[in-house]
């Protein structure tokens, strides 16, 4: 979709009703795609039931701040396993079983009060002061990584950029030094694949091997850290401890699975935000003269990293489930219900951020944007993703200019699932400066 | 651990006057006494902006303005931002503060 940044005009997209009866959210052309149909469904059906997918798709953002300030009515635990592995759970929790050192269950996917006490012991090590003091060690990764990138491209982006540097730095916290990149890609690839509902049999195969295979990896981090803790994540949720309390430190179960979680939740991610850095420097070319005025000043960064987030969020949707009968936008749904939370849509939200696809960092309620949802089940890790994109953007700004996509953005592509907005490869040149 | 009393206005007019501890942060005990408003989804992180309250006048000075990343969040509220706005987990309890009053900040 195209933008103007004429004050005070946005581009209007097609709103028809009819859109969303003949279509879901599932076909390629409308994964890629979807700001249409999210504001055909926030206009016309908010609530919107997709047969495709068995799934209410919740598209207003008044409707998904009441999801997220009530975790109990909808509940992460079970729309999270009516998701995960969808159609092949038991033949997928088998294979890890068997082959996978055991099947650990996501702790963090749960509800309160389990979830408090999680996220009790995990909150520790990810205040923003914490991340702050990370700052140089990511610049470090940052200018090493570009400094390696050919003179001029084309290069895939994702492979060249994003996702080494993503990488390099969570392995950096959580205190892995040695690993395979290209594995651990595979690894967070084969994870996200199991709430994205595009994975057939054989795909969900090859995904548990690989899950098997990351396990091995973790178990014998998680088994050495108690036996000698060192200053890094894993430590710090082998040893996490709050006194007083009925279970005061996580299983090894837990830790695995929370590990399992920091590995890959904020990869693809936080990858994918710095790929959409360069898709819209590619396809808004007068971005690259805001980005370089707003490089010296912490709070223009902070602004930029906001509003690319908030136009280009890389989750999309994520699920819950009603645990009982509940009016939510309209309608009446019954307990069992399954949704999925728009956040994109509710991103595109002209009542809430007017122009939505403009990018416009001045906006004074940028911070209510849903990128990391909300709620007691916000993301863990935003101040770490913040951190990252802003060196990263901030160092681009600095060491490369002429950024040209050297594909159309109509081809793209994008990875099929319902859960990310991710952009596989994007092959773009550049002149370093 | 000293004992100490913080009065929360919420946003109807509500006032809550509670009871809390030195070295807690002043969410916190908004939080654990149910205080409406004060939500700190990220657990007092510096990270979401919704512990945020306004000081009140007579305890502006003694309080003192946010810390510079604190500053930043605030920045992202700025449509509900004063002069007197901080993010209730930056602020840490101490004998000084014992009284203090704020006004719970609308979410937006
Ligand atoms: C730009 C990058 C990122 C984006 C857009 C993002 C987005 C999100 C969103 C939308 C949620 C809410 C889940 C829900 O509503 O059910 C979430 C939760 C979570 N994120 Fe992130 N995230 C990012 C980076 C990270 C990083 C770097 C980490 C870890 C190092 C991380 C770890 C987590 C965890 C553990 C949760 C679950 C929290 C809970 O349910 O209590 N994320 N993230
Ligand atoms: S609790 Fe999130 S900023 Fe204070």
């Amino acid at each position: 979709m195209n933008v103007t940044n004429s004050p005070g005009v946005c581009p209007v997209t097609g709103k028809s009703a009819e859109l969303l009866t003949k279509i879901s959210l599932v076909d390629p052309d409308i994964s890629a795609h979807p700001n249409a149909y999210y504001d055909a469904m926030r206009e016309a059906d908010p609530v919107h039931y997709d047969e495709k997918l068995h799934m209410y798709l919740v598209s207003r953002f008044e409707d998904i701040q009441t999801i997220q300030r009530d975790p109990i009515t909808y509940s992460v635990k079970h729309g999270y396993e009516a998701q995960y592995s969808a159609g092949f759970f038991e033949e997928f929790k088998d294979i890890l079983e068997r082959d996978g050192g055991g099947y650990f269950p996501d702790a963090i996917m749960s509800d309160p009060p389990y979830h408090t006490r999680i996220r009790g012991l995990m909150d520790k090590a990810f205040t923003a002061h914490r991340v702050r003091e990370l700052e140089p060690l990511i610049t470090d990764i940052v200018v090493d990584v570009i400094g390696g990138l050919p003179a001029s491209g084309p290069v895939d982006i994702v492979k060249a950029f994003s996702v080494p540097i993503t990488i390099r730095v969570i392995c950096a916290q959580l205190g892995v030094a040695q690993y395979n990149a290209d594995k651990i890609q595979r690894w967070s690839a084969a994870v996200t694949a199991q709430i994205g509902r595009m994975q057939d049999r054989d795909k969900m195969i090859e995904n548990a091997r690989e899950i098997c295979e990351l396990q091995h990896f973790l178990i014998e981090h998680v088994k050495d850290r108690q036996e000698h803790p060192r200053e890094d994540m894993i430590s710090d949720l082998v040893h996490a401890r709050i006194d007083g309390a009925d279970e005061p430190t996580l299983t090894f179960k837990e830790v695995v699975s929370l590990v399992r979680a920091l590995m890959i939740a904020g990869n693809d991610t936080t990858a994918t935000a710095m790929t959409n850095l360069f898709y819209l420097l590619g396809t808004r070319p007068e971005l690259a003269g805001l980005l370089g005025r707003s490089a010296g000043d912490d709070r223009a960064m902070s602004r930029f990293v906001e509003e690319l987030l908030r136009v280009e969020p890389p989750v999309r949707g994520l699920s819950r489930m009603t645990t009982k009968e509940v009016e939510l936008g309209g309608k009446i749904l019954p307990a069992g219900a399954h949704l999925l939370l728009m956040y994109a849509s509710a991103n595109d939200q002209p009542e809430v951020f007017p122009c939505p696809r403009d990018f416009d960092m001045e906006r004074s309620n940028l911070g209510r944007h849903v990128s990391f949802g909300g709620g007691p089940h916000k993301c863990i890790g935003l101040s770490l993703a913040r951190m990252e994109i802003r060196v990263a953007a901030r160092e681009v700004a600095k060491r490369l200019a002429n950024i040209k996509l050297e594909v159309s953005a109509e081809e793209i592509p994008y990875l099929k699932s319902v859960a990310t907005h991710t952009i596989e490869h994007l092959p773009v040149s550049y002149t370093k400066l | 651990m000293s004992a100490l009393t913080v009065t929360f206005v919420e946003e109807d007019g509500t006032v809550k006057t509670l009871g809390a501890e030195t070295g807690q942060s002043l969410m916190q005990a908004g939080k654990d006494a149910g205080v409406a408003g004060i939500l700190a989804d990220c657990s007092g992180a510096c990270a979401c902006a919704t512990c945020h309250v306004y000081v009140d006048d007579a305890w502006a000075d003694i309080v003192g303005g946010p810390n510079p990343i604190e500053a930043e969040m605030l920045d992202m509220v700025a449509d509900v931002l004063k002069e007197n706005s901080r993010l209730s987990c930056q602020i840490r309890l101490t004998p000084e503060l014992d009284g203090l009053k704020v006004t719970v900040a609308p979410l937006g």
